[in-house]
């Protein structure tokens, strides 16, 4: 029962959630200046052409009957048509996803199998005061360091001296940069933070090898945070990586959006935005659910 | 007689403060030791530096710790594990806490009882040290629920809880399954009933001792109750400024103190108070040492100090049966 009310409530506040999403970008892409009309028949257009286009789109509706017949459309799962290409909104999405969701994974996967040993080691080879600075260092600029930047140098690098790379590699890499720097970050303070507990010392206590201590008092205990964080960076790169597709040229979720953004392409623009603060709230539900599997503490709470 | 443990001249610094000025313990087979002394007099330094666990701004300047003739803080690392692992158990002030709270409590047990199963080729004369598998069948659950029975831990749901789930009573018998699943020959208690209520709190000294007394186990117990400590066991040592300044048998140090601290933490107890008569809180505060203390560091609380006490280190004397730091120990005795 408190399960089935802790699952109505989650559902509420998501819709909510999205609801408030779909006004704003609504809002944003209306109040942005130049129109579909102007981007589509040029500065020489007439007003006649003009307003013939928005007749045939429906754009000289007022905005709240727009909305209406939007969201009318999105509940019965109808994401609309692209008003460039014609095509249905959510097949092209849909076609673009398996472009997007490589890049994901590959990135997650780096984060994880690279940044929680990082951060593991990091940690246990901390000393209060010194020591460390090497690896704060990396690890800010990692995660400060802005993906159009690297990945403008990595394009320079490799057109100019004509490397052949495949696919995924090179955007995955920049990507993972940012999700390696932060995930090993989190991961550190996390398992210092395990550390210090009594429960830590009561095993070193017992003569158990750190590798053990590791590996059964610290990493589920350390998880919370690193899950959380994990999640997000995937729910992020999910919803598109946005400016790495669009450096890289790659027809995923993110350059398709970025694009019809600048071709004021509403209804594609809409379902991305969309798309993406869905997987986001999908993605935070289950890591409750996760993290409260790992840790019971939480579990009680939710 | 070569002691179990013997501390020597253990001086401990945290940064500019100084936690032990130069403590000395023994502790014999089978013995229970009370360490008492107020907060900040350095128990807890001493206890962990029994298992090497101090914290890691703590530097130890001199002093040696031997825990059955082996070199404790000088050990390498494969040989303190086995050390810690087979010789010594700790117990904890924060129960629920020393428990890992995403682990249920038979888990945990397991997870110690494998360890021991693993290490236990190499341990010691075949004392029941390969995780008590001794002649009970029944496997591992088996174990489990012997280990908590004899924390008198009953309850079938006991070893499927999760720490947080429990009382601060059950949670620190667990603890001290934990601690005493090896067959230790030596268990270090830092107040372990500190936090839970006195009823509970004798139930658990219960599990501690006769646990302890069957497996031929010698305790030192931090405490700062110094009447508690004496009903329970068989020598005291008094801490003072990070030094032990009167140790001795319970009774005759409780009953007979030399030392002017321990006669006044003795008056200052509620439990030795005869009913009408007021009870007299030490005077003063207890110091802060930033690095060796000049002489005896009780010198400016106490009432019979002369002039050597405040420039001269005592060393320890005999009187009667107790060993005492205090440069009057001698004239003090025939005075009470």
């Amino acid at each position: 029962m408190r399960l089935l009310l802790w699952w109505a409530g989650r559902a509420l506040s998501s819709a909510v959630t999205l609801l408030g999403i779909s006004v704003l970008i609504f809002a944003a892409l209306r109040l942005m200046p130049g129109g579909f009309a102007e981007t589509i028949l040029g500065p020489f257009a007439t007003p006649e052409q003009k307003a013939e286009l928005a007749v045939r789109y429906g754009l000289d509706q007022s905005v709240f009957a727009q909305y209406g017949h939007w969201m009318a459309a999105v509940g019965t799962g109808d994401f609309g048509t692209s008003m460039i290409s014609g095509q249905p909104v959510a097949a092209e999405l849909w076609a673009r996803l398996p472009v997007t969701a490589q890049l994901t994974l590959l990135a997650v996967a780096a984060a994880v199998l690279a940044g929680v040993p990082l951060g593991v080691l990091t940690a246990l080879r901390a000393r209060p005061g010194g020591g460390g600075v090497a690896g704060r260092l990396l690890s800010g600029l990692g995660v400060s360091v802005p993906e159009f930047a690297l990945g403008s140098l990595v394009v320079f690098v490799v057109s100019r001296y004509g490397l052949q790379t495949s696919g995924y590699l090179l955007p995955a890499a920049v990507l993972s940069i940012f999700a390696i720097s932060a995930t090993a970050r989190t991961t550190r303070d996390a398992v210092l933070n395990v550390l210090v507990e009594p429960h830590v010392t009561a095993a070193v206590a017992r003569g158990e090898t750190p590798w053990f201590i590791v590996r059964h008092h610290i990493l589920r205990n350390a998880a919370g945070p690193v899950l959380t964080l994990t999640a997000t960076i995937t729910a992020y790169l999910l919803g598109g990586a946005l400016i790495v597709e669009y450096l890289f040229n790659l027809p995923g979720i993110g350059s398709y959006v970025v694009q019809a953004v600048g071709r004021r392409d509403y209804a594609v623009v809409q379902a991305g935005v969309l798309l993406a603060a869905t997987v986001f709230i999908v993605m935070n539900v289950l890591i409750d659910l996760l993290v409260g599997l790992v840790d019971p503490r939480l579990g009680r709470r939710a | 007689m070569s002691a179990l443990l013997e501390v020597d001249g253990l001086e401990v610094d945290y940064g500019t403060a100084r936690a032990l000025d130069g403590a000395d313990l023994r502790v014999a087979a089978g013995e229970a030791v009370g360490v008492v002394g107020e907060s900040g007099s350095g128990k807890s330094t001493l206890g962990a530096a029994i298992g090497r666990l101090l914290p890691r701004q703590a530097v130890v300047t001199a002093g040696t710790v031997r825990v059955a003739g082996e070199p404790v803080l000088d050990l390498p690392p494969a040989a303190l594990r086995r050390l810690r692992g087979q010789r010594l158990g700790f117990v904890f002030q924060d129960p629920i806490a020393s428990l890992d709270p995403t682990m249920r409590v038979g888990n945990q047990l397991k997870l110690v009882l494998r360890a021991q199963g693993r290490e236990g080729r190499e341990g010691r004369d075949g004392h029941d040290s390969g995780g008590g598998r001794g002649g009970r069948g029944g496997g591992i659950n088996a174990d489990v629920a012997f280990h908590l029975g004899r924390v008198k831990l009953d309850d079938p749901r006991v070893a499927t809880a999760y720490p947080h789930q429990l009382s601060g009573g059950m949670a620190q018998r667990v603890a001290i399954a934990l601690a005493m699943a090896a067959s230790p020959e030596l268990l270090v208690a830092d107040e372990p009933t500190a936090s839970l209520d006195s009823q509970v709190r004798e139930e658990v000294l219960n599990v501690v001792f006769s646990l302890a007394r069957e497996e031929g186990t010698s305790i030192v117990w931090l405490s700062h109750d110094l009447p508690a400590v004496a009903r329970r066991c068989d020598r005291v040592a008094v801490m003072y400024a990070g030094r032990v300044v009167e140790s001795g048998p319970a009774t005759e140090v409780l009953g007979n103190p030399v030392h002017p601290y321990t006669a006044a933490l003795a008056r200052s107890a509620p439990a030795a108070a005869t009913p009408g008569v007021r009870l007299e809180p030490v005077p003063g505060r207890p110091p802060v040492l930033t690095g060796p203390s000049a002489g005896c560091a009780f010198a400016p609380r106490c009432p019979f100090a002369e002039d050597r006490c405040t420039t001269e280190r005592p060393e320890p004397v005999r009187v009667g049966t107790q060993d005492v730091l205090c440069h009057r120990a001698a004239e003090l005795e025939v005075i009470a």
